[in-house]
């Protein structure tokens, strides 16, 4: 009885693998054909990878860029390069079904090159909104056959961002100014997925009305809308303690005079990926600490 | 030896140089290739296909090729700058010639041309006339009664250079910040492999340029008598000075064009070749075609295996190369005087 | 007999400001050379000598009248064609000049093919006569950066010489050279002219050479002729003190017997 129940399961599990030629929609509205539900992916997104290890592909995943280090499984994965100049041998090398890449940090020079040897590309962009996130991680459950492992990923997440909500819901939001890019300052402007992440947190990002995407912003403009939060974003070595030091000394501004300037991880924030409600978390915690307690 | 005799024999040695530098390009990279499966698919005899095929076939060889094409032109390009201008200090990118192609090839960029053929053709007319505005400035800047004194011509270079890497900030800044990384990445320069259409386009705007510099070769020599000397032996001086003046352009602003700016190899290779072979610009603009070819082939082939799997930007290298090679030329009785 | 070069009421004047230089011009000027003449051009500074061998070389083209080489009107000759006939010795090379000796005199070669681009076997064969004609052949290989004042001269005259004009024009031929090589230049234009039927245009500011060496004169100040014909007639004192503003005392050679000018050197009073 286990033998026959252990060989169908097999035999379901092989379905995929014998399917027809698969052809799916990307994030930018491309369709992608594949001659069969791809067994090695490249992604050259470090979000994308996140996604896949979430909702399981992470065996159907051959190579990553440097930057893909989260999972710390992720970065036993071949590695390909930066995203700007990925070595495009060792990609042709390990031999990938499709290769994942994005308009928003990869080069277009980039993608047409990896077409041109003859490899399909799922292009994604960066995700506007949280709907469009959600929306990327069923894209990629699509694309690797783990339809219903992204749509529980995806369920999960909605719930965690509900409570949020819930959380921090009714009560009065402060100015937030959230810094991407110390120098030059770079801030979410409209329709980016910060700006909605401090909405959902239960703040009222300053600099939302600003052009679209993530958009520079001079200093005098922003520090002139008094705001009440101010978060750093942690990149890396540039964003460190010199950059709060420089915005301490701010001292009109209502945040610096209550002493709400705080950083936070910008791989979370930015790398649309699943830890995207990690740094939502961990807005709203900054932004209302009272409501956590 | 007559001269044409002499040119033979040095053509032969130096592609005899140029196909050994090719061939251990062919058999070097990230992806490993054994060197067998390279001989086997070079002669015919090997896989179909497969991944090695497409290494070597698809991305190493059209690497190999751009690489010969765009050292090949700006050595030219170099060459020609130097007998017009009488210094074996101009070169393209110190004249800032390869500042005002950039800016011409980031405006097509920008307004969305690629690699296709049409669209290369694009880019490549752009970046000539952006090399032809640049040049045009830096001649109307320096020249005076005397001539092209070398300190006005170098700052002459240097401000145009500055004037349009500000303009190409301007682009870039309007342009949205996705496109940032990808720009700034090319304005190092950046050997790519490129497609068969495009590298047709590039050859033949290569061999274009090479024809009006070649073409003008012995005229340029005798303007080594200054121009009035050069005109009591027969020769239109200004016609040779315009035809040089648009071929080296043409090669720089295509080379811009395909493989972005890359500096100083206009300036190392003949300077390199002027003290083995002497001055004579029949031998030098012929020999400057090969040995820019193989010199910027094995820049680029060690930008792309030192720190593998990373690249270096083979710009960095020439310029690595290249200073030093201008501050000599600068200090020595080389630099003040003509080549 | 078709006269080698011909001025014909030529006029010329530079763009005012040209360059920096001030306004000047030449006007109605007439002269002719023939077949194995010497022609000594003299006068002083700004006569207009300089712009004549311009005029004659087709670097710049008359305002006024017309200049004929060989009978043909040179504004309808190309340059190439000019080249062939005329030859202009200059003083020196430009400062820097990175080619060799033979380099140099093969560049002599141009005119007669422009559109060959090495030189063949006859060329080489010319510049090599041209090279042991001016005693410079063992220096071929030698760049002209290395040798002297006088060797520099000789080898600029090869390479005239290479060209196979029918016209020399010499440009202060012996500007820089010590009496030595002055002696040597005189012997070897005579020689020249002599066996070959070359015409001789001389130009220089040492009016006892030009009265030596010369079959006629010709005296311009100011941009027009003053005086021409056989030296005894313009090497007149009145004349030449007129135009160069000193005084002067004519006397004869002692070993020659051809004019010589004296300058009677002012005591500061």
């Amino acid at each position: 009885m286990t033998a026959l129940c252990r060989s169908l399961v097999l035999s379901f599990c092989f379905l995929p693998g014998i399917a027809q030629a698969l052809t799916v929609v990307d994030q930018t509205g491309h369709a992608v054909t594949l001659p069969a539900a791809p067994r090695r992916i490249v992604s050259l997104v470090p979000g994308v990878t996140e996604i896949l290890f979430a909702i399981g592909a992470q065996d159907a995943l051959v190579g990553v860029t440097d930057f893909c280090d989260y999972p710390p499984e992720a970065r036993r994965k071949a590695r390909v390069g930066d995203m700007l100049a990925p070595n495009l041998e060792i990609l042709v090398s390990l031999r990938p079904d499709v290769v994942v890449a994005t308009r928003s940090g990869n080069r277009e020079e980039t993608f047409d090159q990896i077409k041109r040897l003859g490899l399909p590309v799922y292009l994604v962009d960066e995700p506007p909104s949280i709907a469009d996130l959600l929306r990327l991680v069923g894209g990629l459950g699509q694309l690797t056959g783990r339809r219903d492992a992204a749509a529980a990923v995806a369920a999960g997440l909605e719930r965690r961002i509900t409570a949020v909500r819930q959380r921090v819901a009714g009560r009065p939001h402060p100015r937030v100014l959230y810094v991407l890019w110390p120098e030059p300052l770079i801030v979410p402007g409209r329709g980016s997925l910060v700006s909605e992440l401090i909405a959902s947190a239960g703040g009222e990002s300053v600099t939302a009305d600003q052009a679209q995407g993530y958009p520079r912003m001079s200093l005098e403009a922003a520090v002139g809308r008094a705001p009440e939060v101010i978060i750093l974003a942690r990149h890396g070595a540039r964003t460190g303690p010199a950059v709060r030091e420089q915005w301490q000394r701010l001292e009109s501004l209502p945040a610096i005079r209550s002493g709400r300037l705080y950083a936070a991880d910008g791989d979370l924030l930015h790398r649309y990926g699943p830890r995207v409600v990690d740094g939502l978390e961990l807005l709203a915690r900054l932004i209302h600490p009272e409501a956590f307690k | 030896m007559t001269g044409g005799a002499r040119l033979a024999w040095i053509c032969g040695g130096l592609f005899v140089i140029l196909s050994v530098v090719a061939l251990g390009s062919l058999l070097v990279g990230a992806a490993p290739v054994p060197p067998g499966t390279v001989f086997d698919l070079i002669t015919g005899r090997g896989p179909g296909q497969g991944t090695e095929r497409t290494v070597v076939f698809a991305i190493r060889l059209p690497r190999i090729a751009a690489a010969v094409l765009a050292g090949a032109a700006l050595a030219v390009a170099g060459a020609g700058f130097q007998g017009l201008t009488r210094n074996p200090l101009a070169d393209p990118s110190i004249l800032g010639v390869s500042g005002g192609a950039a800016f011409g090839v980031v405006l097509g960029q920008v307004s969305g041309l690629g690699q296709g053929i049409v669209e290369g053709l694009g880019l490549t007319a752009l970046g000539f006339a952006g090399a032809l505005v640049a040049g045009a400035a830096v001649y109307l800047i320096a020249s005076t009664a005397g001539g092209l004194p070398v300190h006005t011509l170098l700052l002459a270079g240097v401000i145009v250079g500055i004037f349009f890497s500000a303009a190409i900030t301007v682009l870039i800044s309007i342009v949205d910040t996705n496109r940032l990384g990808g720009v700034i990445h090319w304005l190092l320069g950046s050997v790519a492999p490129i497609p068969p259409g495009a590298l047709g386009v590039f050859a033949l705007a290569t061999a274009a340029g090479l024809w009006l510099v070649l073409g003008q070769a012995r005229a340029l020599n005798l303007l080594a008598l200054g121009d009035e000397g050069a005109l009591e032996l027969g020769v239109d001086a200004q016609r040779v000075k315009r035809r040089i003046f648009a071929g080296a352009a043409l090669l720089t602003g295509t080379v811009v064009a395909f493989v972005g700016p890359i500096g100083f190899v206009g300036l190392v290779v003949p300077q390199a070749l002027r003290m083995l072979l002497g001055p004579d610009n029949r031998v030098l603009v012929p020999a400057a075609l090969l040995a820019g070819g193989a010199f910027l082939l094995a820049a680029d082939t060690l930008a792309r295996t030192v720190v593998a799997p990373a690249e270096l930007s083979v710009g960095v290298l020439t310029s690595f190369c290249g200073a030093p090679v201008f501050i000599w030329l600068l200090r020595s009785r080389a630099g003040r005087t003509s080549p | 007999m078709t006269p080698l070069c011909e001025f014909r009421h030529v006029g010329f004047a530079y763009p005012v400001g040209a360059h920096g230089r001030p306004p000047f011009e030449i006007r109605d000027l007439s002269f002719s050379l023939v077949p194995g003449e010497v022609l000594g051009l003299i006068g002083p500074n700004a006569a207009g000598k300089t712009t004549v061998i311009r005029l004659l070389s087709r670097v710049l083209d008359p305002s006024r009248g017309e200049i004929f080489l060989a009978g043909r009107q040179a504004s309808r000759l190309g340059r190439a064609a000019v080249a062939r006939q005329v030859a202009i010795v200059p003083q020196d090379v430009p400062q820097g000049f990175p080619y060799t000796v033979e380099q140099l005199v093969l560049m002599g070669r141009f005119p007669h093919a422009p559109g060959r681009f090495f030189e063949n076997r006859e060329d080489l064969e010319i510049a090599r006569e041209a090279m042991a004609i001016t005693g410079v052949e063992t220096l071929a290989a030698e760049p002209l950066d290395r040798l002297s004042g006088g060797e520099r001269q000789r080898v600029v005259l090869a390479r005239a010489l290479a060209q196979r004009p029918r016209l020399l024009v010499l440009d202060e031929p012996t500007a820089h050279l010590d009496l030595r090589y002055q002696a040597e230049c005189v012997a070897l234009l005579r020689r020249l002219h002599k066996d070959d039927g070359l015409g001789i245009l001389l130009v220089s500011h040492d009016l006892n050479l030009a009265a030596e060496v010369s079959d006629r004169l010709l005296l311009m100040a100011g941009g027009a002729a003053v005086s021409a014909g056989t030296p005894e007639d313009v090497m007149q004192e009145s004349v030449l003190e007129a135009v160069y503003g000193c005084r002067v005392v004519v006397d004869k050679h002692p070993a020659t017997r051809r004019p010589t000018v004296n300058v009677v050197w002012p005591d500061g009073r």
